[in-house]
């Protein structure tokens, strides 16, 4: 147990100096809220308008499966030979970067 | 000054005070060491995710001891926000003069220094940045733990922006701080012993606080007299 002769005066908090701090706490609560919601709203908005864009696009589209593309099935056929050949792998195909770790490549 | 430890004693921090400094330890230093390892990336993978292991954890401590301070110990904060946000022409003195610091350390020199009360000018600045930007480092940190996901990359970039230079300015900030802890070793025996410190140390180093803010403890009104004798 701390032995001592003095002790700092008692703070006193005063109900003005209460509700102010709490009033600025709810606040800057408020508006952190406000702001953040506003962010995640406006980013749902444009993934929407995004989505339905390219929905708009595909059914309007003439082709609509890369297996009926003339483009496709050419360059399979002079280049690439065939899906999943050796050479259609290595171009076309990517490999799995866990992003959940740190510092690059696992 | 010598550090006496005779002659009647003042408690300068109180156990909440110093429960929350313990806090800080376990919880600033060890996120702002392990912050300083995840920005720089000085080791192998694993070693770069037990930093930041660490570091929320420690991120988990330190949200939890501000909170239960602002709670539990309102008084203090209010006191802790008074304090910082008085400044007069003496404070002006003080940050001039370095506090005397620089002349007591480089010319082993005591020079004249304008009274204070409990924090110098010094700490006050820095008592402003903790209160300004510790919420923020707090606040951008819980959000680029959970938010990243989710959240539009703008944000997160600004966020982890704002983290890491206020991260390195506090941490930064944080060892001058330890530095002149040890250095005012009555200081030091106050904080991370039982708060309380010789009057006269007290009188010396914070004279303005013990003329105005203290008052005698119940039944040990006979200390009084020396109080009036400092």
């Amino acid at each position: 147990m701390a032995n001592y002769d003095y002790v700092e005066k008692a703070i006193k908090v005063s109900r003005r100096e209460f509700l102010g701090l709490a009033g600025a706490g709810a606040a800057l609560l408020w508006a952190g809220a406000y702001v953040t919601t506003d962010i995640f709203v406006d980013r749902t908005k444009y993934i929407k308008l995004r989505a339905a864009g390219m929905y708009k696009d595909d059914a309007k589209a003439k082709i609509r499966q890369s297996h009926n593309n003339p483009a496709v099935a050419e360059m399979y056929g002079k280049f690439a030979g065939k899906p999943l050949s050796p050479l259609a792998e290595e171009l076309f195909h990517t490999t799995y970067v866990n992003r959940a770790k740190l510092g690059g490549k696992s | 000054m010598t550090h006496r430890d005779d002659g009647p004693r003042v408690l300068k921090h109180p156990v909440c005070s110093r429960l929350f400094h313990w806090g800080l330890i376990f919880g600033f230093l060890p996120a702002a060491f392990t912050g300083f390892i995840i920005w720089y990336k000085p080791g192998s993978e694993g070693f770069v995710n037990l930093a930041m292991k660490i570091h929320i954890v420690g991120a988990a401590i330190l949200t939890v001891a501000c909170v239960l301070y602002a709670v539990f110990c309102l008084d203090r904060v209010a006191g802790f926000m008074r304090r910082n946000f008085a400044w007069d022409d003496r404070d002006v003195g003080w940050l001039l003069v370095g506090g005397g610091y620089p002349q007591k350390m480089l010319l082993g020199k005591k020079i004249p220094v304008p009274p204070m009360g409990k924090v110098n000018s010094g700490q006050k600045i820095f008592g402003l940045c903790l209160l300004f930007f510790g919420p923020i480092l707090i606040v951008s940190g819980w959000i680029l733990y959970a938010f990243i996901p989710v959240a539009p990359k703008e944000l997160i970039g600004i966020t982890n922006t704002v983290h890491l230079l206020l991260g390195l300015y506090m941490g930064l900030f944080l060892l001058v701080h330890m530095f002149l802890g040890v250095y005012n070793w009555g200081e030091f025996k106050a904080m991370f012993g039982d708060g309380t410190q010789p009057l006269a140390e007290a009188a010396d180093h914070n004279p303005l606080w013990v003329e105005k803010d203290i008052e005698p403890v119940l039944g040990r009104a006979e200390a009084s007299d020396y109080q009036k004798g400092l």
